[in-house]
């Protein structure tokens, strides 16, 4: 026996004691359940950050985004646009500094392609309370697959530093139940709306 | 440039003049960064408690870059230097070959700290300690980077060469100890490292003055070649640390060399790729290159960790049952030396390193969990028990044997110095698991105001997370306590403490090394 | 508070080990079940249940999000 600052003598390759072989076994046997968990729950679980991904100018996308806001727009929420797409459509949201844009109204249960870029610099894009974390990238179209699980009133929450108005950078998105009506309910200023 | 060997009268170790110099000089670098990080760290920890919000928003994101650039890479490099020092020239009983490169070095990550510093200091680099391009800062800001790197890895040459002329020179017999084994892989891993930083930060560089363009995905891929590989080399070099504690304190012995070894080649071969799993949420790698290069390859890496994780405390208890504390299961732990400052740092290391920092990262850095994670403060909650509770806290530890084993200097403050692992290991941990708790409310990450008094809509927190907010705040202070007490006490013993009587130490030039017709060095325990 | 003071490692360190005990490769105490370094192999099962719980536990917090893919 020696320590860890003595030279080893002679051959030090040598047989591995019982008890060390059942936890290297253990440990090895756990690293392999590390592994098989992530294909298992693309296969069988709901959450995957997989999307459909393209490279994007940040004015094309720019773009894009107006041209949503314009199809779908149904109202105003403290400056900026509401928007109420149909379900199964795409929909655009522009991380910029320091805001996010549109607002959007969805509905529970439905299924929507959310794209995610930067118009500028790294945002973060953090769906509160749910707690979805997406990094959003400049020249990056991230096009995510969700179907909002329930109604609320959620607030998207930029995590990555983006300079000196990081912190007021805070958007909205509305889930509304199946009864609710639809098109032309106004929110005030607040944010607050009537439907919940 | 004084030369010519000194041998220890505690390890009997032949220690070369210019490894004592390169080591204290480094630790001392090492010391002055930690103390830069340690006040930014309190300055932002009493904004972040949004009760006392102490900085304004400017001040706070620069705060915020200083202590994660002097803690993350001044002062650990640094350290880390110091270390190599003492794995390769004094463990071997060897000379620093080509002194004056050792010199440069240490003078390139000087002048690189200090270009870095003035950069952050006069506002002129805002931009966090990842630096995400298109986030610009100026351009000495990167050069100085650059500069830092170049010496670290002149440095980590020179240990290199020291290897092979220690193997030439025949100062040690049989194969390297365990301790510079370890080492050896610290060192294998920061060239991987700063490979991947010269790789980022030239063009980087070179964008900040507008000659090329750097894509912000591929910076971020490159980047984290770097930021996480940089982490494996503390993994190492605290394990290495580990082993060298657990041998000075009790008498620690291998369990088998077989085992440790292979867990340390582990770490080489499969952390790189690993560094995936902090873009498993980014739109430019598709989930076949996330679950591949997070898994297959990052697994290895936790394996070895696990393997260390078993071996480390049993070399600490079969050193001790072997000199006669055999009583039930635990008597070696419970007559263990808890009132050696290196002792309990080591154990607090392992322990808040694995249950916590380890648990924690390995968790969500699966392409999935890390949905419910990424930027939130569970990433600093981790980090903070992995590199901070962990790596640092195992450093500290060995500081109380380096200042009387190579400064030899007492410990000035000796009572402080005892209790010093438990203010900072327990302060740690409180901090720690705060942080996880509030993250897992969605609590975000490098953010100056999460009340949200400016943005154009309502964020309200559950309230648990005010209450979590201030524990982790509570923690953190005692922490900084803790951080305070250790740096009072090396840099009094260093440079007012009370020299130890042991008479004059005088350099000699020797002859041959003792080779192979000696015996191996005589060591503690 | 102001004493200095030594390390325990250095001014009483760990007994030398004798010869016999230095080629004692493997015999120390491998005689029980569990094996040379029992209460060691305890704390790592410890271990090992947290990390399983850990983990399982945020499969479960991930499961209440919205579908994403």
């Amino acid at each position: 026996m020696h320590s860890g600052i003595e030279s080893p003598g002679g051959i030090w390759w040598k047989p591995v004691h019982k008890s060390e072989k059942i936890w290297i076994g253990l440990a090895f046997a756990w690293c392999m359940v590390l592994f098989a968990m992530m294909p298992l729950w693309h296969w069988k679980g709901g959450q995957n950050p997989s999307g459909i991904r393209h490279r994007v100018e940040p004015d094309a996308f720019l773009a894009r985004t107006n041209e949503f806001i314009a199809t779908y727009q149904v109202g105003e929420d403290n400056g900026y646009p509401v928007v109420e797409p149909p379900p199964g459509a795409d929909i655009y949201l522009a991380a910029r500094m320091w805001n996010w844009s549109p607002v959007l109204r969805l509905k529970k249960g439905a299924q929507y392609t959310l794209h995610l870029s930067s118009l500028d610099v790294n945002h973060g894009f953090s769906l509160y309370p749910l707690n979805v974390n997406i990094q959003v990238v400049p020249g990056y179209d991230y096009g995510l697959r969700v179907t909002p699980s329930e109604a609320g009133d959620f607030r998207v929450v930029c995590n990555e530093f983006c300079g000196i108005g990081h912190h007021n950078m805070v958007g909205r998105v509305i889930v509304v139940d199946d009864a609710a009506p639809v098109v032309g309910r106004a929110v005030d200023g607040n944010g607050r709306g009537g439907e919940r | 440039m004084k030369t010519g060997f000194r041998t220890c009268p505690v390890t009997s170790l032949r220690v070369h003049a210019q490894a004592d110099a390169l080591i204290k000089a480094n630790a001392v670098a090492a010391t002055v960064a930690l103390l830069i990080g340690g006040v930014a760290a309190v300055l932002v920890l009493l904004t972040r408690w949004q009760v006392v919000h102490l900085l304004g928003a400017e001040m706070f994101y620069r705060m915020l870059t200083i202590h994660g650039m002097n803690m993350l890479i001044f002062f650990i490099l640094f350290f880390e230097m110091a270390v190599l020092y003492f794995a390769g020239p004094v463990l071997l009983n060897c000379r620093v070959p080509a002194p004056r490169v050792g010199w440069v070095a240490f003078l390139l990550m000087v002048v690189g700290t200090l270009m870095v510093e003035w950069t952050m200091w006069t506002g002129r680099a805002d931009v966090l300690f990842t630096s995400y391009v298109p986030l610009r800062a100026h351009p000495l800001f990167y050069l100085g980077v650059i500069i830092f790197a170049v010496g670290a890895l002149v440095a980590v040459s020179l240990f290199f060469a020291t290897l092979l002329v220690a193997r030439n020179e025949r100062t040690y017999r049989g194969s390297m100890p365990l301790v510079t084994f370890g080492g050896l892989t610290a060192a294998i891993i920061a060239v991987i490292t700063l490979s991947h930083g010269a790789a980022i930060y030239i063009p980087t560089f070179l964008w900040s003055i507008g000659v090329m363009n750097v894509d912000a995905q591929v910076y971020r891929m490159v980047w984290w070649g770097l930021g996480h590989s940089s982490q494996q080399i503390n993994v190492a070099a605290m394990v290495s640390v580990w082993y060298l504690l657990g041998t000075l304190t009790v008498g620690a012995v291998v369990l088998n060399e077989k085992v440790s070894r292979t867990a340390f080649v582990l770490y080489i071969l499969f952390i790189s790729m690993a560094s995936a799993h902090h873009l498993l949420v980014d739109p430019g790698m598709g989930s076949a290159w996330k679950v591949w290069n997070t898994s297959y390859f990052m697994y290895m890496a936790v394996l070895a960790s696990m393997l260390h994780g078993f071996t480390v405390p049993g070399g600490i208890e079969l050193g001790m049952r072997v000199r006669g504390y055999t009583k039930g299961m635990f008597e070696w732990l419970r007559k263990a030396p808890w009132g050696d400052p290196g002792f309990s740092s080591l154990i607090f290391s392992i322990v808040v390193f694995g249950f916590v920092g380890g648990i924690t990262g390995v968790t969500f850095g699966t392409e999935q969990i890390n949905i419910i994670a990424h930027n939130t403060l569970r990433i600093p909650g981790h980090f903070h028990a992995t590199v901070v509770s962990g790596t640092a806290m195992a450093f500290m530890g060995v500081t109380y044997y380096v200042i009387p084993l190579i400064f030899r200097k007492k410990i000035a403050f000796w009572p402080l110095a005892k209790i010093q692992p438990y203010l900072f290991a327990g302060g740690m941990l409180i901090f720690s698991i705060s942080m996880t708790f509030a993250g897992t409310f969605g609590v975000p990450r490098r953010h100056w105001d999460i009340t949200f008094s400016g943005a154009p809509f309502q964020v309200e927190f559950s309230p648990a997370v005010d209450l979590v907010m201030g524990v982790m705040a509570m923690g953190g202070l005692i922490a900084a306590v803790g951080g305070a007490i250790y740096i009072l006490v090396t840099v009094w013993s260093v440079f007012f403490g009370e020299p130890m009587d042991l008479g004059e130490v005088v350099y000699v030039e020797i002859g041959p090394a003792p080779g192979a017709d000696e015996p191996a060095p005589a060591a503690v325990g | 508070m102001w004493k200095s003071g030594l390390p325990p490692g250095l001014t009483n360190p760990p007994r030398p080990l004798s010869a016999e005990e230095r080629e004692a490769e493997h015999l120390a105490g491998s005689s029980g079940r569990l094996g040379q370094v029992p209460g060691t192999l305890i704390l790592v099962f410890v271990f090992f249940a947290a990390f399983v719980t850990y983990y399982f536990v945020n499969w479960k917090l991930l499961s209440f999000l919205w579908k994403i893919g």
